[in-house]
């Protein structure tokens, strides 16, 4: 079967930090909410200890540093390299409407280049929930250092902002894992293991590339 | 490369010191202005021959507008759990934290002696109820004060669960969550109350209900500066103890005790009635679990160095025709 790279290692590396210090995240994320034991995960044999602040908080702290640091490595190395085609275009949110209708077998799939206009959109979604999230998350991390003082409303702000985007960032991961699940997507999950994905399937869905 | 590397040096410089300039000013302290309160152990008698200590009794009445109104309707178990916490027939309890009790004296024999302390929030400086509250809602003010926004607490108890002596109590059926709780018994479980070092009056220049009521002057509240030389030299000239100095990474309000406190701490849990369902409110020596994690703060802090300084270093020299395979 003919393959072609679609993703080199740096990228690949890159993404599956992003993604295991993500999903981790999202688990001591939502256990600094007073979730795990209310909803009985603490029964749950082996997640005992998931309704303890001290623990997922400190996982949160260690799995934010390793997010964050892979975030910034990707802005700036990809910046570095001059390498945009994954940046959002005009008219790719008419084109990503089209192409959504396409994944449903209504009309035609827009023409494509290396990224989709739907994939752009959607990095541009993941990648803005992230910086909130790690904006907002440094502002947090900054304030339990010591005896800081900030203005306690502006806390707020940070900390609803954060809860929020979390909320949000959950859905578009489990999002983002469903759409690859689906049947005429799932050539695309090798792309990121190997690097390599089908040349019919890329011929077809990104013509321009 | 159309931005020379010279800028895009100096814009990851920028961003590097944004990052660190926290991390050195992490020294910040609670301001010398602030308010803080010293209580000496060695006046409070405990209103012998009172039915309700009088600084109690003047804290119930003071904030009784605050205090929690119940909506019975509301009163419904925090699905999947089958239980609530209700206070609102409880509402007489004095020798306790309750939504409705805010301050409580404690009494101990300690070497025949028998001691009493008044009991509340400490209003601490790096506040871990304040500060890990999922929605901001549990101010930390640069006066000293820490107090919780009532109309905006959805009540879910994390504060109650990291603070050291447990002092914010839960009233069900109250508060944001009864918009929903009928249609969706989810997310909240009613609202937060505390002592709030009565702000208001602070901000109008009066003294606190509990401390004007006080017929031993028992409690002074002032300059923080002023109050902890005070203590100092209560401590100094009276060969005493001083307690929430450091306890849970410095609070502002100071216990003067003529006993050490590790021996009323041992008191209160040994003399403690087993049959009884709550705990008795320590006097322990509090660690603060912000204090604690700190360096796991502060790696996450450089982080975005970190990231920066990796891509720098693997692209030095690249552009974009190279590509690595
Ligand atoms: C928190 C976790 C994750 C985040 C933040 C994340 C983020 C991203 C982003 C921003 C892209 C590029 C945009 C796009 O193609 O739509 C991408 C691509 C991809 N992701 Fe994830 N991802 C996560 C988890 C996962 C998981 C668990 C899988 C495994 C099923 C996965 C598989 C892929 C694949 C196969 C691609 C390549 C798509 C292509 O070649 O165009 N990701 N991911
Ligand atoms: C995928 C990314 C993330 C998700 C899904 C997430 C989710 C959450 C959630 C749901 C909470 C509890 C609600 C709250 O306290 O606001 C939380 C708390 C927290 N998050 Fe995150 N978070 C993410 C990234 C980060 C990052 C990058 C940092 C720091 C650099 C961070 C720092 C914190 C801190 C310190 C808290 C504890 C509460 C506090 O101290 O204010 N988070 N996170
Ligand atoms: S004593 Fe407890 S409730 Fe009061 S400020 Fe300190 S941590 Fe918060
Ligand atoms: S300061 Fe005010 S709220 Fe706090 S215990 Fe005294 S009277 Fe009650
Ligand atoms: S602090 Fe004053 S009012 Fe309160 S119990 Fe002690 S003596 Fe009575």
């Amino acid at each position: 079967m003919a393959t072609r790279i679609r993703h080199s290692l740096t990228v690949r590396i890159t993404h599956w930090v992003v993604a295991l210090s993500g999903i981790l995240l999202l688990f001591s994320g939502f256990g600094q909410l007073p979730l795990y034991k209310r909803y009985n995960l603490i029964k749950v044999p082996g997640f005992a200890w998931s309704s303890n602040y001290e623990i997922t908080l400190v996982i949160h702290y260690l799995t934010a540093a390793v997010f964050t640091a892979a975030v910034c490595f990707h802005l700036v190395y990809h910046y570095r390299r001059c390498e945009f085609s994954i940046l959002p275009r005009r008219g790719d949110i008419g084109n990503s409407i089209k192409g959504f209708k396409a994944m449903f077998g209504l009309g035609e799939e827009p023409y494509h280049e290396k990224f989709q206009a739907k994939q752009r959109v959607i990095y541009t979604i993941i990648g803005t929930t992230s910086l909130l999230l790690i904006v907002t998350g440094l502002i947090k991390s900054y304030k339990n250092l010591g005896a800081i003082v900030l203005d306690p409303i502006f806390l707020q702000w940070v900390a609803i902002t954060h809860t929020v985007t979390g909320g949000i960032f959950m859905m578009l991961f489990l999002a983002h894992v469903a759409a690859l699940l689906l049947k005429n997507h799932r050539p695309m999950i090798p792309s990121m293991i190997t690097g390599r994905i089908d040349r019919g399937y890329a011929e077809k869905h990104h013509p321009g590339w | 490369m159309t931005i020379s590397r010279r800028t895009l040096l100096k814009v990851i410089g920028a961003a590097g010191l944004v990052t660190l300039a926290p991390a050195v000013r992490s020294e910040a302290k609670i301001g010398p202005d602030s308010f803080a309160t010293l209580i000496d152990l060695s006046k409070c008698d405990g209103c012998e021959g009172k039915e309700t200590p009088l600084c109690v009794s003047a804290c119930r009445t003071g904030k009784k507008d605050l205090f929690p109104k119940v909506d019975k309707d509301q009163l419904l178990n925090y699905w999947p759990q089958k239980k609530y916490e209700d206070w609102s027939d409880k509402q007489h309890l004095i020798d306790r934290f309750t939504p409705y009790n805010w301050l409580f004296i404690q009494q101990v024999e300690v070497d025949g002696k028998k001691i009493s302390i008044p009991r509340r929030c400490m209003h601490c400086d790096n506040p871990p109820c304040a500060k890990l509250c999922p929605f901001g809602v549990k101010h930390k003010t640069a006066e000293g004060p820490v107090y919780i926004d009532h109309s905006l607490c959805f009540g879910g108890a994390k504060c109650r669960a990291v603070c050291p002596w447990h002092v914010p109590q839960r009233q069900a059926g109250v508060g944001i969550y009864t918009l929903w709780q009928k249609y969706l018994p989810v997310a909240g479980g009613g609202v937060m109350y505390k002592c709030d070092l009565c702000r208001d009056l602070l901000a109008e220049g009066k003294t606190p209900y509990c401390m004007v009521s006080c017929p031993q002057k028992a409690m002074t509240i002032g300059r923080r500066e002023d109050i902890l030389n005070q203590a100092a030299q209560l401590k100094e000239d009276r060969h005493g103890h001083l307690y929430g100095m450091d306890e849970n990474g410095g609070t502002s309000t100071i216990y003067f005790s003529p006993i050490a406190f590790d021996k009323i701490d041992k008191a209160l849990s040994t003399n403690h009635n087993p049959k009884e369902k709550s705990k008795p409110v320590p006097l322990h020596n509090a660690e603060n679990i912000l204090e604690k994690q700190n360096l796991w703060t502060q790696l996450s802090l450089v982080a975005p160095i970190i990231g920066v300084a990796a891509a720098l270093g693997l692209t030095r020299g690249e552009t974009a025709e190279t590509e690595d395979k």
